[in-house]
């Protein structure tokens, strides 16, 4: 086994790759479809926020970014695109949890985490950033403060 | 000695020819000439390790793995290498290698064993079709009557092993058909999966702007061959699904209906040929919404919804060959002492005793968040953020006759108390620094219907807990947790405490303890702490941890299995790429 590890860590430290999304539909609050390629078109900066009801550390790291939200967006026309990869247990806690906090996201479902699997995403809270259809950061977990060392790169890739 | 060397024989030659394999795709990638740049962008890695030393426990007792017959092997390791790769825009192959060497991580299923190859697929897309051969994951609607998904966490990987064709019509339907075995462990299951489902929006076809209206349908069969003499029953089981999903503006509603056709009721793994039933399922959702404002109500009835691909494996604690997805409707809650006593679903029929006669269950749960204002009174200069949950559940009323196995049901009628479960949760922020959580939990939980124990006596429990984090600048900030739990027993009387301290957004440390005051013969008197780090760079995370597990359920995702005492340095790695 250490010898697949090392060749896995081989591979992946070999290339320093920037890689696009897959080629997914998931479906926002009200259920309309929308294709992830599309939606991130353009030049601006997008940030993918995979979350869930349950998960106490992507709640505050949402929360933090809420606050300042509206500066980023002024500032950068960032946008911030929350995935939700609750099951169908807490799937429908989404939706009045989203309203109830007055967060100012796109929040698509990933209910049975396609989107999450697509991307190797093991860990919750993890974020992407993408600029020009690739992703150019990825980052499991969140501390207190990270929102500050995110908000720097998004301004470093913003025209 | 000599049984161990056999065993290692036989297990290097598929290792080999897949690390022979592995070697190929390297040298593919480093000796492709120009288009590098583009055939790397489409190929996406994880990598997951979670590997344990479990040592003795003077308190506890010494390291035993029952499931292995073994109390040697004290280092375990589950790893997970996933490779997909995305080629002629169009195609995407998946491989994901497991390795459970020299066992899986104790409480797993022992058929996950040795390394070898988990799931692969290749899979086709354009706009409107998608076609999967090899290993895939689906759900339909709800999950009620079929879902497949990984846990690795749990140990759960149902994926269906086979082909799966979707295709979108006119963007306004979507249709969806397959075929398939259950991934158990690494081979697959003797019953055969087929299904087919459809989706139609209709406000698209009517051109709705305000309304959002879909309905859905959907049929799932399992076909295993019955090895009794004249059976009473047919080795096809079908399940309808029918389901409406509605909203207008800030209102919202859907409902689904499940039914699965006659089947033989399995009981310890014994299919009784004289206990025939059929099986349905309602789920009811309604909700309302705006901003700083959500109210969700949902209610589900459940009656013999136990459904796997082979009849035998009926209620096996690996969750192998499951069909459907039957979570218990409660809130998840995120502290140790509130997890102490869960509810799981009650999907089953259970005739084992005249004292014990279970057919499924019945309930619902609220929940309400509010966001109370800044600049109010209450709300304060940062306003406070307020969520409450609410669910209670019950077993199925009816006329059960346990000398014939046989019983009717009232539609609507609830019968014994399993569970209840009303919490309240404030967040407030007191300043930039300083923010808090308050949480209050109120708990009833019947054991003797829940695990099936009998002379165990319900238990109410009331559990507060407050939280607080300050952040100290540069990265570095502090979290506390302070923790009790009250019973109307004598058995249990917790008191728990966390301490966290992040040294930098790539840093932190804790250190937790709860402790049983009370006389609970399996817990009482013993601290289970736990102390480590991680460090997060990237999409890189590797957490270090020492500790002692209590016996009892670990849940992911609503789905819950107990785990055995255990205590042990364990360390996890995953990486993205």
């Amino acid at each position: 086994m250490n010898k697949i590890i090392v060749c896995a860590l081989l591979i992946a430290g070999s290339i320093s790759f920037a890689q696009e999304l897959p080629s997914l539909t998931l479906k926002d609050l009200d259920g309309n479809n929308t294709d992830l390629n599309k939606l991130v078109e353009g030049e601006n900066v997008f940030v993918f926020s995979f979350w869930a009801t349950w998960c106490v550390p992507c709640i505050n790291e949402l929360d933090a970014i809420s606050e300042v939200y509206e500066d980023w967006q002024d500032e950068t026309k960032v946008r911030l695109i929350a995935i939700a990869t609750d099951d169908t247990r807490t799937k429908k806690r989404i939706r009045p949890m989203v309203n109830g906090k007055g967060w100012e996201y796109l929040v698509l479902y990933d209910d049975n985490q396609d989107l999450k699997r697509a991307l190797n995403i093991t860990t919750l809270p993890h974020t992407i950033v993408l600029k020009n259809q690739k992703i150019i950061h990825r980052r499991t977990g969140y501390n207190p403060g990270v929102e500050d060392e995110l908000y720097e790169l998004i301004k470093n890739h913003s025209n | 000695m000599n049984s161990m060397n056999s065993l290692k024989t036989t297990q290097t030659k598929p290792k080999t020819i897949l690390l022979k394999k592995i070697t190929l795709f390297i040298v593919f990638f480093h000796f492709l000439p120009t288009s590098y740049g583009q055939i790397i962008d489409g190929l996406s890695i994880g990598f997951e390790s979670n590997s344990a030393w479990y040592n003795d426990d003077k308190k506890t007792g010494d390291f035993t793995d029952e499931a292995n017959n073994d109390q040697d092997k004290h280092f375990r390791a589950n790893n997970y290498l996933k490779i997909d790769y995305n080629f002629l825009s169009k195609f995407t192959a998946s491989v994901q290698i497991e390795s459970y060497e020299p066992f899986a991580l104790i409480n797993y299923s022992t058929n996950f064993e040795g390394t070898n190859l988990g799931t692969y697929s290749l899979h086709y897309k354009t706009v409107n079709l998608g076609a999967t051969i090899g290993h895939f994951y689906e759900q339909f609607g709800s999950g009620l009557i079929l879902r497949n998904w990984e846990d690795r966490q749990l140990g759960i990987n149902n994926a269906l092993f086979g082909g799966k064709v979707s295709y979108r019509l006119m963007d306004v339907v979507d249709l969806t058909a397959l075929y398939g075995n259950h991934r158990v462990g690494f081979e697959t299951s003797d019953g055969t999966i087929f299904g087919f489902n459809s989706e139609f929006e209709l406000d698209s076809i009517f051109k709705w702007d305000e309304t959002a209206l879909n309905i859905g349908f959907s049929y799932v069969g399992r076909e295993e061959k019955i090895d009794l003499e004249n059976p009473n029953f047919e080795p096809i089981t079908d399940a309808f699904s029918g389901r409406i999903d509605f909203s207008y503006r800030n209102f919202y509603s859907s409902v689904e209906y499940v039914t699965k056709s006659e089947d033989a009721i399995v009981q310890v793994n014994q299919i009784s040929n004289d206990f025939i039933k059929p099986g349905n399922g309602f789920l009811l959702n309604t909700g309302y919404s705006k901003k700083g404002f959500g109210l969700d109500a949902t209610f589900r009835r459940l009656e013999n919804m136990s459904f796997y691909s082979d009849r035998k494996k009926s209620g096996n604690v690996f969750f192998e060959n499951i069909i459907n997805y039957t979570p218990g409707l409660t809130k998840q809650h995120d502290y140790l002492l509130t997890n102490i006593f869960v509810y799981q679903a009650q999907s089953a029929v259970s005739f084992l005793d005249p004292g014990l006669l279970k057919v499924g269950e019945i309930g619902g749960q609220l929940d309400l968040f509010y966001n109370l204002k800044k600049e109010t009174l209450l709300g304060g200069k940062y306003g406070t953020k307020v969520a409450f949950n609410a669910s209670y559940w019950a077993g199925l009323k009816g006329a059960f006759d346990y000398a014939n196995q046989d019983y009717e049901t009232d539609v609507f009628g609830f019968g014994e108390k399993y569970f209840s479960d009303i919490s309240l949760e404030i967040r407030k922020k007191w300043n930039p620094k300083w923010r808090s959580i308050f949480y209050f939990v109120n708990q009833y939980y019947n054991k003797k219907e829940v695990e099936g124990i009998f002379g165990a006596k319900p238990i109410a429990t009331n559990i507060g807990v407050v939280e607080s984090t300050h952040k100290l600048g540069k990265g570095k900030s502090i979290r506390i947790e302070a923790q009790r739990l009250w019973s109307d027993t004598q058995d249990h009387d917790w008191i728990g405490g966390t301490f966290e301290f992040n040294l930098s957004s790539k840093i932190s440390f804790y250190i937790n303890d709860i402790y049983n005051n009370g006389n609970d013969t399996s817990t009482a008197k013993t601290h289970y702490y736990n102390m480590g780090g991680s460090y997060n760079k990237g999409a890189t995370r590797i957490g270090l941890n020492y500790g002692r597990q209590r016996a009892g359920l670990v849940c992911v995702g609503g789905v819950c299995r107990f785990v055995p005492e255990a205590t042990g340095l364990t360390a996890s790695i995953t990486m993205a790429f």
